[in-house]
């Protein structure tokens, strides 16, 4: 479960986005969930991927100045911009996180992030 | 990995009180027993999974899913809702029998898509939504799982 009452705004927000992001990379690049999708579903997965996309952009469109920024940052390298913190190993780069980082007080005030990779974070326990 | 194995009693409710497509999706997504703010999370992502298209299978039968960053590992629960409700389904028919399955982005053990297609196989079985209508305890549901995946 994450602690939840300490999330960010901007961090659900990201996190929303992040969760667009695996579908629409999933329905274009993985052909085991392309065929899933297809056959029991029945997807138009060309029109699915545009409707993410734009979908994708108005979300992004949403985040604040800051967040947004940072956003773009990471986002031409990563994949994956927003990870879980697990036992204290960032999912993103698998290195230990500082418990500083990691610890609770003034989370929600701040967008944290991986001082490694650079991933915006959460915590998952 | 079995079917059975993955789901708990608790995430079973075989009478769900939701009418509406949405309030449905929420009632499966409290199965999970997450907290609020990811409960809302992925509300929002299944929901925007079913705009791309019903996961209504037809004979009423729906399988929301999807990956999010909300959960750790793979997460499913099963409710049913009698009488049924509409969902928008591939056939247009009232959907009885919801199977939800939730999967983290990256997963070691790789279960999310082979769970799916057990999920989807074990629903085309003809003999399935009448059994499921039969049960009346959550075990019996798992006892259900179980004798299907043994054939
Ligand atoms: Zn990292």
């Amino acid at each position: 479960m994450m602690t939840a009452s300490r999330l960010h705004p901007q961090l659900v927000l990201l996190m929303e986005l992040q969760d667009l992001r695996s579908q629409h990379r999933e329905l274009g690049e993985e052909e085991a969930v392309r065929e899933v999708e297809e056959t029991h579903f029945q997807i138009d997965l060309e029109k699915a991927r545009i409707e993410l996309a734009e979908k994708i952009e108005e979300l992004e469109a949403a985040l604040d100045s800051s967040a947004r920024r940072r956003y773009e940052q990471i986002r031409p390298h990563r994949d994956r911009v927003v990870v879980p913190v697990i036992n204290g190993v960032c999912y993103g780069c698998f290195v230990s996180i500082p418990t500083a980082t990691v610890g609770d007080e003034g989370a929600r005030e701040e967008l944290r992030g991986c001082e490694n990779c650079g991933r915006f974070i959460y915590i998952l326990s | 990995m079995e079917l059975r194995e993955l789901f708990t009693v608790d995430a079973v409710k075989l009478e769900l009180e939701a009418d509406s497509k949405d309030d449905i999706l929420k009632e499966l997504i409290e199965l999970l027993g997450l907290d609020e703010k990811s409960d809302t999370i992925l509300f929002k992502t299944l929901k925007r999974r079913e705009n791309l298209g019903s996961t209504g299978i037809g004979k009423g039968i729906a399988i929301p899913h999807c990956r999010s960053l909300v959960v750790n590992k793979l997460c499913l629960a099963y409710g049913r809702k009698p009488g049924g409700t509409d969902f928008s389904s591939i056939d247009d028919a009232p959907v009885h029998h919801f199977f939800l399955i939730v999967a983290p982005p990256l997963e070691v053990s790789n279960q999310y898509l082979p769970i799916l297609g057990k999920i989807a196989q074990f629903a085309k079985d003809p003999e399935i939504p009448g059994r499921l209508e039969s049960i009346s305890e959550p075990e019996e549901f798992l006892d259900l799982l179980k004798e299907k995946s043994t054939r």
